[in-house]
């Protein structure tokens, strides 16, 4: 289960996650995504309410990545520990901005 | 009991019978009420000539005279009277003319002045009253009538005698008054008139009009029989054959929408048409879709002894090698999975061990693990170190990524003489090391990124040494996080804890004990993630393994 809230004011984007981003729940926020990216030139990702993040969940985060450092940048804040140490094991806690 | 069946069910015979009944009811209706009508017609008109023929015989009598017949005078003339009326009954065929004086206190009883017999008439046996002959009256309704009569409240009065028990003729009695001069009631006479004319004429009657009521009934329903036969039952039966035939055939048959111009029949025909072209169009795109997926299960079959067979899965893998003892197992969640595990001696003295899983499930991850396994093991035999082979391998797989999926890697190569080994780990989850005497512990080494992530990554190697006894534990995330009904993770201390469990376990003894906490754990639930394990115990030399330190 996966909850989104979106928030988008002067191409600034706040995504807000709740709840497991692994295999089931990945497409889904990769649509959403993929049509909200276009009009974005910051985004943030709030981590606060996310349980779980699978390797699924990390390629959208990857992804997503990508296509953010060539514009204004991404950053995700309110990372819990239980996340933050999948960042760490692997990798991404170097590659991401987290705040 | 089995043609009463038939009938009960069939809808013509029900029908039929239907309107048999009805028009035998009708029949019968109509025939009482002709009865009924035409009886009192009958008697009406029979009554009014009777009447007429009394008043015809009364003129005959001279009223004045009445008195004097019963006290003998008059005899000549009585005698002639009596001729007349004699002559009367004969030619007018009635059965008997008669004339009574009633007495009027009571009207109870009377005396016969004259006396007329036809028995041949009706076939009768009556035999003439002589004059003065006294008798009481015989029933209420001959002493109103009498009373009606003298009192001249009617001019006639009948009696019918219709439905008769005594084996007396039917007949009627009608009565007139024999006036005086003065125009009072002297006597009465009577005439009895037989009724055979009306039994004569209604029988015919009665049979014309049933007969009729019979033959139209059977004429109807004969009728109804066709009519229905023709427009609803055979409808109705290629309707039931059509839908028959479709159950057992599932095609398509001919149009059924003309089969009737009856709106509900058409309607209903056409309901039929419309679902037989649904189901046949449904029955094709599923048969399709079941086709469609049974090459899928059968390819993914195939697919799935291919990726068992891209690592090495026969144990004990090297039976001439006595240093260590290495056991590894890979459960795909689906039929294919993205994890992967690989060991194989680069040369007599190292061993490559690997460990690694792909993001996401199924065929897209095992793909990507088939290109990534084979790539590692190509590079390490090509020689290097695993940091030096991760960093190329990234670089390679990062040219040609458009899936964007990604890879982490645990590559580790043991020098087999020292129990060095040297490693680098790609975003994998932490080895496990038991040193000789101690236990399971994680060891937090050093973490790049994931390969395939991002071009340019550089790995860091990092070395740790493997002393006689001590074991190593490489796994996938699907342990750790391996899920229970409740969405609760196993996690690492409890993988820990079944490792610890027996200090002595050999390889496979470590990836069972893992496995069956796993099961124990998760019960119930559908396995989730790929679930990888590879566990090596290493013994040194021959002879070199060192005691547990007590």
């Amino acid at each position: 289960m996966l909850n989104l809230t979106k928030k988008i004011e002067n191409s600034k984007g706040c995504v807000a996650l709740e709840g497991r981003l692994d295999t089931v729940t990945a497409p889904g926020l990769e649509e959403e995504l993929k049509a909200a990216l276009p009009g974005i030139q910051e985004l943030t990702l709030d981590f606060e309410k996310l349980e779980y993040i699978s390797s699924a969940g990390l390629r959208v985060l990857l992804s997503t990545q990508k296509i953010m450092a060539n514009k204004g940048g991404m950053k995700v804040i309110h990372v819990n520990e239980t996340i933050m140490e999948i960042f760490e094991v692997t990798g991404f806690a170097d590659i991401l901005t987290v705040e | 009991m089995k043609l009463f069946h038939r009938l009960r069910v069939s809808m013509a015979a029900n029908i039929i019978g239907a309107i048999v009944i009805v028009l035998s009811l009708f029949g019968i209706v109509v025939s009482t009420i002709g009865f009924v009508s035409f009886t009192r017609a009958f008697e009406k008109e029979y009554s009014e000539t009777t009447a007429h023929m009394a008043d015809t015989a009364a003129a005959m009598v001279n009223g004045d005279s009445i008195d004097m017949y019963l006290s003998g005078r008059k005899a000549m003339e009585y005698v002639m009277t009596r001729a007349d009326l004699d002559d009367y009954c004969k030619k007018m065929s009635v059965s008997l003319v008669y004339i009574i004086k009633v007495d009027r206190t009571d009207y109870g009883r009377f005396v016969s002045v004259f006396n007329s017999v036809n028995n041949s008439v009706d076939d009768t046996e009556y035999v003439e009253w002589e004059l003065g002959h006294k008798r009481d009256t015989t029933n209420d309704e001959y002493r109103r009538k009498y009373r009606s009569i003298y009192e001249q409240k009617s001019a006639s009065e009948t009696v019918y005698r219709t439905n008769t028990t005594d084996g007396v003729h039917p007949h009627i009695t009608t009565m007139v008054p024999v006036k005086n001069s003065t125009g009072s009631v002297a006597a009465i006479l009577c005439i009895q008139r037989p009724m055979r004319e009306l039994y004569d004429a209604r029988r015919p009657y009665l049979i014309t009009v049933a007969v009729s009521t019979l033959l139209l009934a059977l004429a109807s329903s004969v009728f109804a029989a066709f009519y229905i036969r023709k427009q609803v039952v055979l409808p109705l039966r290629r309707l039931s054959a059509e839908a028959t035939r479709f159950s057992k055939e599932n095609t398509r048959g001919e149009t059924l929408e003309r089969v009737s111009r009856f709106e509900e029949l058409s309607g209903l025909a056409t309901s039929i048409d419309t679902m037989e072209g649904e189901m046949v169009s449904y029955i094709d795109n599923l048969t399709a879709v079941t086709a469609e997926k049974e090459r899928i299960g059968a390819e993914l079959s195939v697919a799935r002894t291919i990726q068992e067979n891209s690592i090495p899965n026969i144990f004990p893998p090297f039976p001439g090698r006595r240093e260590f003892d290495i056991f590894a197992v890979m459960d795909p969640a689906k039929e294919v999975g993205g994890d992967f595990y690989n060991f194989f001696l680069i040369d007599d003295d190292h061993l490559a061990l690997t460990i690694g899983d792909v993001s996401g499930k199924g065929v897209p991850a095992a793909l990507f693990m088939m290109v990534t396994n084979i790539l590692i093991s190509d590079r390490t035999k090509a020689g290097g170190t695993p940091a030096s082979i991760l960093t190329s391998i990234n670089a390679d797989i990062c040219r040609r990524n458009k899936a964007e999926m990604f890879v982490t890697v645990w590559l580790g190569i043991l020098e087999i003489s020292t129990g060095r080994v040297t490693a680098a780990n790609a975003g994998h989850e932490y080895p496990v090391i038991r040193r000789p005497g101690g236990r399971f512990e994680l060891l937090k080494d050093r973490h790049g990124f994931v390969v395939g992530g991002m071009d340019g990554i550089c790995y860091k190697d990092y070395d740790f040494t493997l002393e006689p006894g001590a074991s190593l534990f490489i796994y996938t995330d699907g342990v750790p996080e391996a899920t229970d009904a409740d969405s609760r993770m196993f996690g690492v201390e409890r993988m820990l804890t079944a490792l610890n469990r027996d200090p002595q376990a050999g390889a496979e003894e470590m990836l069972r004990a893992v496995r069956r906490d796993v099961d124990g754990f998760v019960k119930d639930a559908t396995q989730f993630d790929d679930l990888t394990m590879l566990g090596l115990t290493f013994r040194g030399k021959p002879g070199e393994e060192k005691q547990p330190e007590e």
